[in-house]
C-alpha cells in the first residue's frame, strides 16, 4: 500500500489510528504488527511469507546469539543469521544479475528465474542484519517478545523505503514510549509536508522525466531540464517518503532518525553523503566499512575499503551495473577528495556548490540508465554529443511549463523556508502568525494533495524496487 | 495563540478531513457514472482469495476509491486550479486552455497512425470503390489545434505533412482543401467539434468541388440545455458552457435517417440527447456505425457515400439537399470487410471526411 494513496489516507489510516489509540498499552505493538502486516500484504500478499520468516529467522537467531555470547555457537548463530539474510535478498533481488552476467560471459543461456522483487526486503532486511549484529556485538538485548520484533521489522510507516531504523534506536520506545498532543501534531505536520512533497512536487516531476524520455524532440536544454527534474524527483520522492515515515513514528509515539539533512546545500561529495540517505549511509559505515578497518589501515587498503563500501551501496540500488557504477563513481570521488581536494574545496565557496551539483547531476543520469550504454548516450547529450539540437520547442514548452514546479524544488531543497519560518518565530507577531499559519497550510496541502490524488494516475515510490 | 491550541487545532483539523472523509465515503452511495468525464465508474470489486492473492482485489479497490469519493468532481476542479494558476502548467492532464478554448495537446504528428488509416481506406477502395464508384473525394477536417497550438506555442502536430501524407497514401481521390474555410471561433469553446451553425461555407464548398450546388436557407435553434463539452469535463476547469444549435429546412425535416444498428429511422436531431451525457449526440444520433439518408426532396437523383468520423455528423444534414441518398459508414465501428453486407457501392460518389485527430490516432479504425 502506498502512502500517497487514497486507500492508504482515507481507510487504512483513520481504521489503525482509532484501533491504535483505542487499545490499552500492552496491545498497542500487536496492533501495530498487524495493521503493518495487512499494510505490506495489500500489495503483494505472497510476499507475507517472506516477511513472516525474516521476522522468524531475526527472532530466533537473536535469542541463539544472546544465548550464546561469548562463544563460538553465538557467532555459528550470526553468520546462519547474516546467511539467511543476504540469501533471501540474493534470491529476490541479485539472481537474475548474476545469472545474465554469467551467461555473457561464459555464451551459455542458463534461463532467467523472473523473480518479482518483494516491495521493501533491502530495508527489513538490512534492519535485521543490524538487530543480529548489534546483539552479538553486545550493544543490545535480544528482543524476547515476537510480538514487539515484528512490529519493528514490519513497522508499516518505515517498512518500505526507510529510513532504516536500528533496533537500538528504538528499542527502549518499543517497550515505552510516550504520546503527546505535541508529537502527534508534530507528526501529522511531517507527514503532510512528506505527502506534499511526494504529490505535489516528486510526481509532477516524474511527469516531466516521462514526458522527456517519450519525446522525439529532445535537446541539449531538455536534457539539461530532464537532468534537473530527476535529480528533484528523487530527492522529493525519497525525502517526502521519509518524512512521511517519520511523521507517522511520532504519531505513534517514535522517533525515528533523520534520513535527509538538506543534501543541495553540501560543499563537498563527503558532506552530500552526510546529508543523502543518513540511515543507509551510516549502516554502512558501522556494519561494512568500519570492521574492513575504515581508515585506520595503509592507504591501499582504504582506498579498498572506500570502493568495496560504495560499490556495495550502489549494488543495493539496484541489480544493475548502472548503480555499481553509480557507486563506484560517488567512490572515486570521494576517494580524490579525501587526498587531494578536501582543503581546496574549503577556499572556493561558490565554486565548490557547483562542484557538487555537477557530479550529482550527473550521478543520477547514471542512475536513471536502464543500461550502461544509455548513461554514456544520456550523458554525453548534456553536453551536445550527437548533433542534438541547443533548443527544441518542446523543451521550451515543458521548460515553461514545469519552470516553478523546478524553482519550488530549487527553494524547498534548501533550508530556506525553515529559515524564515524560524525567523518569523522570533518576534511575538511573527511567532503568533507562524502558529495561525501552520494549520491553515496544512489542511490546505491535505486537500490539494486529496485531489492530486483523485484526479492522478498511479505512481509508485521509486525506493520500493530497492 | 498558544503552541497547545495551534496543536489541538491541527490535529482536530486533521482527523475532521480524514475521518470525515473516510466515513462519508462509507455512507455515500455509488454513482454508475461520472458525466464530467462521460465514463461509468469503477464497481466495488470482487472480494474473493484469488482476487486477494493476485492482488486484483487491491488494485480495483484503489480505483473504486478514486472514482466514489466524496465531493470528486469539486476535488478534480481544485487540481486543476492549482495545476493551472498555482504551478503554472501550460496543460492540465494534456488539456490546455487558449484563446478562450479548452483544447487537448496532440503532438507530434504519428506517421503510423495515418499509414494505418489510409491502409484501411486502400482496403475500402480496393474491394468496394474500384470499380465501382463514381468521384472519390478526401478531406481532412483540421481540429482546434490546428488554429490554436502552434500559434499559441503549445506542441503541435506538423498539419501540412499529415495531409501531404494522406494525399500521397491516397492517389486515388481528389482532394477538397477546407483548412481556409475555417477558424477557431468555428468550434466549440468546451468540445473538439465544430458548430453546426459556422459551417455552412464548408459545406458549400465541400458540394461545389464534388459538382453539387447547395442553395436552401436554414432557420436555427438554440438548445436551452447548457452544452459542456468533452474537455469541459477532462479539464475539470468552470469552464462556461456551449450552446448546441442545430440548423433546419424543408430538405432537413423531410430526411429519413436508417439506423442498421437499431433496424430503425432515428431523427436528423434527437432532442433527448441534449440531456444525455454527450449533447453533441443529438446529431444523426452520435457514434453510429452505419446510417443511410434518404431525402424524398431532393431534386436529384445523386448519391453520396461518405467515410467518416464524428465531425460528419452535423455537417452532412447541410449537404443533403445536394443528394437523394447518403450513406454514412464509420469504420471505427464496422469492420470493412464487413461493409459487404451491408452495402453496395455503385456508380455513387465517395467522400472519404476524418479529422486531423482522428488520423493522428487511428487505432480506433478498424
Amino acid at each position: 500500500m502506498l502512502f500517497s494513496s487514497i486507500p492508504f489516507l482515507f481507510y487504512f489510516l483513520p481504521i489503525v489510528i482509532l484501533l491504535y489509540f483505542a487499545v490499552p498499552k500492552k496491545l498497542k505493538n500487536l496492533v501495530l504488527l498487524l495493521s503493518s502486516l495487512f499494510f505490506y500484504g495489500w500489495g503483494e500478499p505472497r510476499f507475507l511469507v517472506f516477511m513472516i520468516v525474516s521476522i522468524l529467522q531475526g527472532y530466533i537467531f537473536g535469542l541463539l546469539i544472546e544465548k550464546h555470547q561469548g562463544t563460538k555457537r553465538s557467532k555459528v548463530f550470526l553468520t546462519a543469521s547474516v546467511v539467511f539474510s543476504l540469501a533471501l535478498l540474493g534470491y529476490c533481488k541479485y539472481a537474475d544479475f548474476f545469472i545474465e552476467n554469467f551467461n555473457a560471459v561464459t555464451g551459455l543461456s542458463v534461463p532467467l528465474l523472473g523473480i518479482a522483487l518483494p516491495i521493501g526486503i533491502s530495508f527489513y532486511t538490512f534492519q535485521i542484519l543490524s538487530y543480529a549484529v548489534d546483539i552479538y556485538r553486545g550493544t543490545v538485548k535480544a528482543q524476547r517478545s515476537l510480538i514487539n520484533l515484528g512490529a519493528y521489522i514490519a513497522m508499516f510507516p518505515q517498512l518500505i523505503a526507510g529510513p532504516i531504523v536500528r533496533y537500538e534506536d528504538i528499542a527502549n520506545q518499543l517497550e515505552n514510549r510516550t504520546h503527546s498532543l505535541e508529537k502527534i501534531s508534530l507528526g501529522i505536520r511531517r507527514f503532510v509536508l512528506g505527502l506534499s512533497k511526494k504529490i505535489l512536487v516528486a510526481n509532477i516531476l516524474g511527469e516531466l522525466v516521462a514526458t522527456f524520455k517519450a519525446s522525439d524532440d529532445k535537446s541539449i536544454l531538455f536534457y539539461w531540464v530532464y537532468a534537473f527534474a530527476y535529480l528533484f524527483h528523487v530527492y522529493f520522492d525519497f525525502s517526502g517518503y521519509s518524512d512521511m515515515a517519520i511523521g507517522l513514528g511520532k504519531i505513534f509515539g517514535f522517533d525515528f532518525m533523520e534520513n535527509f539533512n538538506y543534501p543541495f546545500i553540501s560543499k563537498s561529495i563527503t558532506e552530500f553523503w552526510r546529508r543523502w540517505h543518513i540511515s543507509l549511509g551510516t549502516w554502512f559505515r558501522d556494519y561494512l566499512y568500519i570492521p574492513l578497518g575504515g581508515n585506520r589501515v595503509s592507504t591501499p587498503r582504504h582506498i579498498f575499503n572506500i570502493l568495496v563500501v560504495w560499490m556495495a551501496t550502489g549494488f543495493w540500488h539496484g541489480a544493475a551495473w548502472t548503480f555499481i557504477l553509480w557507486g563506484l563513481m560517488f567512490a572515486i570521488l570521494l576517494i580524490v577528495e579525501k587526498f587531494f581536494l578536501a582543503k581546496a574545496l574549503k577556499k572556493l565557496p561558490v565554486l565548490n556548490h557547483i562542484y557538487v551539483m555537477f557530479f550529482v547531476i550527473l550521478s543520477f543520469v547514471l542512475f536513471d540508465a536502464p543500461s550502461v550504454k544509455d548513461a554514456f548516450i544520456n550523458i554525453s547529450s548534456l553536453f551536445g554529443a550527437g548533433s542534438l539540437a541547443l533548443v527544441s520547442g518542446e523543451a521550451l514548452y515543458y521548460l515553461k511549463s514545469y519552470v516553478l514546479i523546478l524553482l519550488i524544488g530549487a527553494v524547498g531543497s534548501t533550508p530556506l523556508c525553515t529559515f524564515l519560518v524560524n525567523k518569523a518565530k522570533e518576534t511575538k507577531a511573527g511567532s503568533l502568525l507562524v502558529n495561525i499559519a501552520e494549520p491553515v497550510v496544512i489542511l490546505t496541502l491535505l486537500a490539494v494533495c486529496t485531489a492530486f490524488l483523485i484526479d492522478g494516475s498511479f505512481n509508485p515510490f521509486l525506493y520500493f524496487r530497492f | 495563540m498558544s503552541k497547545k491550541l495551534k496543536n489541538i487545532i491541527l490535529i482536530v483539523l486533521s482527523t475532521v478531513f480524514i475521518f470525515g472523509f473516510f466515513i462519508w465515503g462509507l455512507i455515500a452511495p455509488d454513482l454508475e457514472i461520472s458525466t464530467s468525464e462521460r465514463r461509468p465508474l469503477e464497481k466495488f470489486p470482487k472480494l474473493s482469495i484469488s482476487t486477494i492473492m493476485s492482488g486484483e482485489f487491491m488494485t480495483d479497490f484503489e480505483s473504486y476509491t478514486l472514482d466514489h469519493f466524496p465531493l470528486r468532481d469539486k476535488f478534480r476542479t481544485l487540481k486543476s486550479v492549482t495545476a493551472f494558476y498555482v504551478f503554472g502548467q501550460k496543460d492540465n492532464n494534456d488539456i490546455f486552455i487558449a484563446e478562450g478554448h479548452a483544447s487537448k495537446l496532440d503532438y507530434p504528428l504519428n506517421k503510423d497512425s495515418v499509414n494505418h488509416a489510409t491502409d484501411r481506406f486502400q482496403y475500402v477502395y480496393d474491394t468496394y470503390l474500384k470499380d465501382n464508384a463514381g468521384d472519390i473525394y478526401l478531406s481532412v477536417i483540421p481540429d482546434k489545434n490546428y488554429f490554436l497550438a502552434e500559434k499559441n506555442k503549445y506542441p503541435s502536430v506538423d498539419y501540412k505533412a499529415m495531409i501531404s501524407q494522406v494525399r500521397e497514401n491516397m492517389p486515388y481521390a481528389q482532394y477538397i482543401d477546407i483548412t481556409d474555410k475555417l477558424e477557431i471561433s468555428d468550434y466549440y469553446t468546451t468540445d473538439s467539434h465544430w458548430k453546426q451553425e459556422e459551417i455552412l461555407p464548408v459545406a458549400q464548398h465541400l458540394a461545389e468541388n464534388m459538382g453539387v450546388s447547395l442553395n436552401a436557407e436554414y432557420t436555427q435553434t438554440k438548445a436551452l440545455t447548457p452544452f459542456y463539452g468533452v474537455y469541459a469535463g477532462q479539464s475539470a476547469l468552470p469552464l462556461k458552457p456551449d450552446t448546441i444549435t442545430y440548423l433546419e429546412n424543408e430538405h432537413t425535416k423531410s430526411l429519413q435517417v436508417y439506423d442498421f444498428e437499431t433496424d430503425s429511422y432515428i431523427p436528423v436531431y434527437d432532442t433527448q440527447k441534449l440531456q444525455s451525457n454527450d449533447p453533441y449526440e443529438m446529431y444523426l444520433g452520435g457514434p453510429k456505425s452505419l446510417l443511410v439518408i434518404e431525402n424524398p426532396k431532393a431534386e436529384t437523383d445523386k448519391e453520396l457515400v461518405i467515410f467518416r468520423d464524428s465531425f460528419a455528423s452535423s455537417l452532412t444534414p447541410l449537404i443533403s439537399e445536394g443528394y437523394s441518398k447518403i450513406t454514412l459508414v464509420d469504420i471505427r465501428y464496422l469492420a470493412p470487410e464487413m461493409l459487404k453486407n451491408f452495402i453496395t457501392v455503385e456508380g455513387q460518389d465517395v467522400l472519404f471526411l476524418y479529422s486531423t485527430s482522428v488520423m493522428n490516432n487511428s487505432v480506433t479504425i478498424k
